[in-house]
């Protein structure tokens, strides 16, 4: 795994009952991305900086990870 | 470490080298694999704006001898491979605010010092939360985890306490210093290391013998009272460890005056340009005092030249002004009767003796429109308010490449040095 921290475009599904966030289909160096898989979901506010972190899984075995930064409402690779 | 009943808890909080902690938080987040706080590195100005001095370093940078407050030329004269950060306050606002969100689910009184220190009233909390020192371990642990860095927390019985307790032993350290733990903690110390004793008092203090706190407070109050009127007194006392200041838990702030004061990236040198930046100082500082509800009766400024050389001048006013125009005005009049023509690199300013605006005294002499642009004033505050401080700005700073609204670094709501206790 190695640490990208790349803005990235996405599409993401924002459920209008709960609230929460599934990020669904990025592009990263012009190639796109289907999430197939959430492993994990957790929040991170280091230095008060809050951020939704996505642990996903492609392919059934290699985990990357995927940001969500609160106040910017930018998407971040942060590990592939 | 027995407690008198009805004695309260408070706690100090103070984040370990704040600016170079929030940055490395930050770094560690967006994936800089090196940490700051483990390398030599220090916060600094910009050195092409000539506004290079160390705000902040790390224990390894403190080893090679850096101080906060010096040059950065001189900090990589002493360390070759130092790393300069510059300083981004928006960050330190949001960890900041993020630190006290924390601590007030611990109690909801919470005063806050400064950017990177509050105090915390915990009296009457060890029901939910145990004793003081567990939860100070909690709070400390929570702080690491959550936010990304490391704090000291000081536990006593008044504020005074609490602030030298956590100052014991740094990093990342919980402290006490109960009443009856002074003799052994706190007067050891050398005299300046007590709060309020600084660079002017300390060699006050040495001339008559005495150099460490314990000294001080067995000395006789009648020469120390002498020797340093009221001040003598206050520091006396809180060589004892004695102060019941309370916990401001409302955002209450005392303050005797409001400043702003700037560098400027190039030599000032001519009338019109040293004109516009005073124009700016006042926007910005007017705009404090306004947001204070407050009124100001002495306009101060001070011009630093480029040898470094500085002159300061003052005037009592024959009525309270809080309008841009009005203390910009004063302003003007003051640099012009200072000035020598010589090249400027720093431009300052402050308002003092404040007064509330909710009572003022006319004079004959009131300006004409006086109520008009107190109002104009009104109407441009809202809207920097609202859309930020540049969707509104003077048109004599179009096109001159000068800051419309100059000093100050955004962190206006706390205040980052105070003596008042």
């Amino acid at each position: 795994m190695k640490i990208l921290n790349e803005p990235v475009d996405m599409i993401a599904i924002f459920y209008k009952e709960s609230g929460k966030i599934k990020p669904f289909k990025f592009r990263y160096k012009d190639t796109s991305v289907r999430v197939e898989k959430i492993s994990k979901i957790y929040e991170e506010k280091l230095a008060g900086n809050k951020r939704i972190v996505f642990v996903c899984i492609h392919n059934g075995k290699d985990i990357y990870e995927l940001k969500y930064e609160v106040d910017t409402c930018r998407w971040f690779l942060f590990k592939k | 470490m027995q407690k008198k009943k009805n004695a309260k808890t408070i706690m100090h909080i103070d984040v370990n080298s704040a600016f170079l902690s929030w940055q490395a938080a930050y770094n560690k987040q967006i994936g800089v694999e090196t940490d700051l706080r483990e390398i030599s590195s220090v916060i600094g100005g910009d050195k092409r704006k000539r506004r290079g001095i160390v705000l902040a370093k790390s224990i390894p940078a403190k080893r090679a001898g850096i101080k906060t407050g010096e040059s950065l030329m001189e900090a990589k004269m002493k360390c070759k491979d130092l790393v300069i950060v510059p300083p981004n306050y928006n960050l330190y606002i949001k960890s900041s605010k993020a630190l006290i969100s924390l601590l007030k689910e611990y109690s909801p009184y919470i005063e806050v010092f400064s950017i990177d220190e509050c105090f915390l009233d915990y009296t009457g909390m060890e029901e939910h939360f145990g004793n003081p020192v567990d939860a100070a371990y909690m709070i400390k642990d929570r702080v690491y985890k959550e936010l990304g860095f490391t704090v000291n927390i000081g536990i006593s019985t008044n504020k005074l306490l609490a602030k030298q307790a956590s100052e014991l032993e740094k990093p990342d350290k919980v402290n006490t210093l109960y009443p009856d733990e002074i003799p052994k903690k706190l007067w050891p110390l050398p005299v300046e290391e007590l709060f309020m004793v600084g660079s002017r008092t300390k060699p006050k203090l040495n001339k008559i013998g005495i150099y460490t706190i314990g000294d001080l407070a067995n000395s006789d109050f009648n020469l120390i009272y002498q020797k340093l009127k009221s001040h003598g007194k206050l520091i006396y006392q809180y060589a004892w460890g004695i102060d019941d200041s309370p916990v401001h838990y409302t955002n209450y702030i005392p303050f005797k005056s409001i400043g702003n004061g700037s560098t400027i990236p190039f030599n000032v040198e001519d009338r019109e340009t040293a004109h516009k930046i005073l124009l700016s100082l006042s926007e910005t500082t007017a705009k404090r005092l306004r947001a204070a509800n407050m009124q100001c009766n002495v306009i101060g400024i001070k011009i630093k030249y480029s040898d470094f050389f500085s002159i300061s001048h003052q005037r009592k006013l024959l009525n309270s002004v809080n309008t841009t125009r009005g203390i910009y005005e004063t302003a003007r009049e003051l640099f012009d009767e200072i000035w020598n023509g010589k090249p400027i690199r720093k431009f300052s300013m402050r308002l003092s003796e404040l007064t509330s605006c909710n009572i003022t005294q006319m004079t004959i002499f009131d300006k004409k429109d006086e109520i008009k642009i107190k109002k104009l004033d009104k109407a441009i505050d809202y809207i920097r308010e609202r859309y930020g401080n540049r969707s509104i700005v003077r048109a004599t700073f179009l096109h001159s490449g000068l800051e419309p609204m100059l000093g100050g670094f955004g962190a206006e709501d706390y205040p980052v040095m105070t003596s008042i206790l």
